[in-house]
């Protein structure tokens, strides 16, 4: 019943985007954790989450995405997330998760926020 | 739908993972019949979810053998929704501490708390736990 989720990665110079789309639950742990060694794999220090393909995610999922946040603290990398309806950006908010990620409307907003200073 | 009637839906879910979406979109359909507007019936879709999942994963230790009860009562001004396991082991009772990462298990009884107008967490006389959760309509 619950919609598997998947993970696509694409890596550039200066962000890493992990894609998801599916449901963001207990079953999701493994799918999010081995996304985020996927983007961290050549040591970039920008990652950022997209969830627009999400519709469903609950307690668990929320304690994987702050598993996987922990660890980017931990490692110094800079962690941003967009594509959040506005139901689920109220949720990281309550939890705390907002404190820890930089919350972005669009693809665009967290490919811009990232962006080398031009010469 | 006249004011003074009480109107109740009652559903079973088997105690599986994803089955809790059952229980979430049934919810969903009663408040949006009742008017609710599309945050709140937001809130109360994740508050059911998790209810269910604290019953299954909890209360009924994922024990397939039993079941999840959910009672939706429609109100004039308010929807109420009894959660209600089979009591294999009491809900876990740790406090949470927002703003921190690290502390990232038993988010659902947080997440029921913010998101509902009234919650109370009950053993039941046969051994099962209970969460009562009430959304109201004027907010």
């Amino acid at each position: 019943m619950p919609e598997k989720l998947e993970a696509r990665v694409r890596r550039s110079n200066n962000l890493a985007m992990i894609h998801f789309s599916g449901d963001v639950t207990t079953f999701a742990e493994d799918v999010v954790q081995n996304a985020y060694r996927e983007a961290i794999r050549d040591g970039g220090r920008n990652v950022a989450i997209d969830f627009s393909a999400c519709e469903y995610i609950n307690s668990a999922g929320i304690a994987a995405i702050i598993g996987v946040v922990t660890e980017a603290r931990r490692q110094g990398r800079r962690m941003l997330v967009f594509g959040l309806s506005p139901h689920y950006q109220k949720i990281f908010r309550m939890v705390g998760l907002a404190d820890y990620v930089e919350m972005c409307t669009t693809e665009a907003e967290a490919v811009q926020r990232v962006k080398p200073p031009e010469a | 739908m006249a004011d003074d009637v009480k109107r109740s839906i009652e559903i079973h879910i088997p105690s599986e993972l994803g089955y809790e979406k059952v229980a979430m979109e049934a919810a969903g359909a009663a408040a949006k019949r009742m008017g609710f507007s599309a945050d709140r019936i937001q809130n109360l879709k994740t508050a059911v979810a998790e209810a269910c999942l604290n019953a299954i994963e909890h209360g009924n230790k994922l024990d397939v053998s039993t079941e999840v009860g959910i009672v939706l009562t429609i109100q004039p001004a308010s929807l109420q929704v009894n959660v209600t396991d089979e009591g294999k082991q009491p809900f876990p009772d740790r406090p949470i501490q927002p703003g921190r990462p690290e502390d990232h298990r038993g988010w659902g009884m947080f997440l029921i708390q913010n998101l509902m107008d009234e919650v109370q967490v009950s053993a039941e006389p046969d051994g099962g736990n209970q969460v009562r959760m009430v959304i109201h309509l004027d907010k």
